[in-house]
């Protein structure tokens, strides 16, 4: 059984899991959040392409009108 | 008096200030509802986690862990790791690229043309124009409590003061303005809360001290806590006890895994340009969350020691019973008068970050779900943002009446219930539209029908929190609930969601699919 110091003070093993993993998940996601900080800037092929699309056409719409 | 009027004055400038900013850089239907799709990751991260957390994770959770101990800590890990890196790793990012393909503006929308289905769209509105104020009527009186407590003003005008001043922000500048003051609201409270925490430590004579001197109070839990199974602040519930089901599974689960399904939530990840936004945004709200919902639970538990230290009581002996005043006491009775009056600031600032985002998801319930869809058949009209506001002027109103009439002890309870009606009614249908190709209408309308209408009859007549406020079940068998022990205790969300799931399964396997255009139109950023 570990000590009283090791689990934080808490006596109970579950509720030593479930304050240390708050904090584990909260590092994760910073972790997670700093590994992919550059990723997910492309979006899959058409998608920007589509915009500007739709763009150039609506200004030609507003040009057509009277 | 001084500290808080001179706070609140400034608070609210700042605050007329960043709304007037969203109203006058909203000039489209898309900004008005979804923010322009171009709203920064730390905006994102700061909004999303102060429409999450909210004064119902501070002052009517951090009550339940006065109560109950530190088992709710299982509920912070949840927040961080299904709330907030499932939700938007997940979720998020599918939601945000077929969000976009879809042209979605609301969470129903998005399932609604996903499975091209108006009566999805709808009935999911309805849901949340009729559930969702009791969610936001328990935000309102989880800041309504503490202004009561502080100010010694009575409940009722407390909650119709801030009901007031929530109002007038709300209704002019759509989610721009939400987003933007949800920013500033977010920084205030993780300032206060950083404190809060910190010298709560600190009074108990730090972390490990603390939580040793909550341990050796497991002396002074009252006998009917311990009949249904409190073993104790620093331990879990008895296993199997009544205790153990409601904090497993209404707490943890119910609050935890309903997060999924929360429209107000959801459409926060179509306002993002990217997935780089969604990545960035991930550290931001994790930080978030676990400053204020991690640390209100440990101080929530942690009242105890302090109160005992002083007064030789319990914390819920000090408020004679009701849960929803521990954390406002704790705060007024332990800290100089003008943190207090910070932190009342702060309080405000959650509560109406939450309950604006609501009040707008009531809005666009109203307008584009159920006025657009359901009794306009599809036809679009010029009169959305004039039919939104209608909505959340009725939201406003519900949660008044809610808010007025829901019993002591209540907010946590509140809480659970929406977060748990959402879970089982929307998350198997959101889930398979973002990741399977083989999901039919009818499975949709179906899984959707099947979780809401089995959490709402296993509320009413089984579900003992509920159907013993609501007494039908009573006045049709003479009994509270149904069934026995542990059934009573197991939260509505447990049964329904699995059922939602295998009704989808198997109703999508006997249905026509859907037309391979539309899934080809879904998917075509994924």
């Amino acid at each position: 059984m570990l000590s009283d110091n090791v689990m934080l003070g808490f006596p109970d093993f579950w509720i030593f899991a479930g304050y240390s993993l708050t904090i584990i998940a909260a590092i994760f996601c910073i972790v997670y959040g700093i590994i992919n900080w550059h990723k997910g800037v492309e979006e899959k092929d058409g998608d920007y392409r589509e915009e500007i699309k739709w763009e150039k056409e609506e200004i030609e719409l507003i040009e057509k009108l009277p | 008096m001084f500290y808080l009027i001179t706070f609140i004055v400034i608070y609210l400038a700042i605050t007329v200030y960043l709304s007037y900013l969203g109203y006058r850089r909203t000039t489209t239907v898309s900004d008005y509802l979804l923010a322009g799709r171009q709203v920064h990751p730390v905006t994102m991260a700061l909004s999303y986690g102060s429409t999450y957390v909210s004064t119902s994770a501070i002052i009517g959770f951090g009550g339940i862990s006065a109560l109950y101990g530190f088992s709710l800590s299982w509920l912070a890990f949840l927040n961080i790791m299904v709330g907030v890196w499932i939700a938007f790793a997940i979720f998020g990012k599918r939601t945000r690229k077929m969000g976009k393909a879809l042209d979605a503006h609301t969470f129903p929308e998005l399932l609604g043309r996903r499975y091209d289905s108006r009566f999805v769209q709808g009935f999911s509105g309805l849901v949340i124009l009729l559930f969702m104020p009791v969610y936001s009527a328990a935000i309102l009186i989880g800041i309504a409590r503490f202004i009561e407590v502080y100010i010694n003003i009575p409940f009722a005008t407390a909650l119709l003061g801030f009901l007031l001043i929530n109002a007038c922000y709300v209704i002019w500048g759509g989610l721009k303005g939400v987003l933007y003051t949800s920013a500033f609201q977010g920084i205030i409270i993780i300032a206060v809360m950083l404190v809060i925490g910190i010298s709560t430590y600190s009074f108990s004579g730090g972390i490990i001290n603390a939580h040793k001197a909550l341990t050796e109070l497991t002396l002074l839990v009252p006998p009917y806590l311990e009949e249904i199974g409190h073993r104790g602040f620093t331990s879990m519930p008895e296993t199997g006890s009544s205790l153990w089901w409601f904090i497993i599974t209404t707490m943890v689960m119910g609050v935890g895994i309903g997060v999924i399904g929360q429209p107000q939530l959801n459409v926060r990840f179509m306002t993002l340009k990217s997935d780089r936004e969604l990545n960035r945004s991930i550290p931001f709200t994790a930080i978030f969350i676990l400053l204020t919902s991690g640390i209100a639970f440990a101080v929530g538990a942690l009242t105890n020691v302090v109160f005992y230290n002083k007064y030789a009581e319990l914390s819920i002996q000090a408020v004679q019973g009701n849960i929803d005043k521990i954390i406002p006491l704790y705060i007024d009775r332990f800290y100089p008068q003008w943190f207090v009056a910070v932190f009342l600031v702060g309080l405000m600032a959650v509560a109406m970050s939450a309950n604006s985002s609501q009040f707008h998801t009531l809005g666009t319930s109203l307008s584009r779900d159920i006025f657009e869809q359901a009794l306009l058949k599809g036809k679009s009209v010029i009169e959305t943002t004039v039919v939104t506001r209608i909505g959340i002027v009725f939201g406003i109103f519900a949660t008044l009446i809610f808010g007025l009439i829901l019993p002591e002890s209540i907010i946590a309870i509140a809480t659970a219930f929406f977060f748990s009606l959402c879970g089982a009614t929307f998350i198997p249908s959101y889930l398979f539209a973002l990741y399977w190709r083989g999901g039919t209408k009818t499975g949709a309308k179906a899984s959707i029908l099947c979780g809401f209408f089995i959490s709402l009859l296993w509320m009413l007549f089984v579900h003992e929190n509920e159907s013993k406020a609501i007494g039908l079940c009573k006045f049709i068998s003479g009994s509270d609930s149904l069934l026995g022990h542990p059934w009573k205790m197991i939260d509505p969300q447990v049964i329904a969601l699995p059922v939602s799931f295998a009704v989808f399964f198997a109703v999508s396997f006997f249905t026509s699919p859907i037309k391979e255009e539309i899934i080809r139109k879904s998917f075509r950023h994924i």
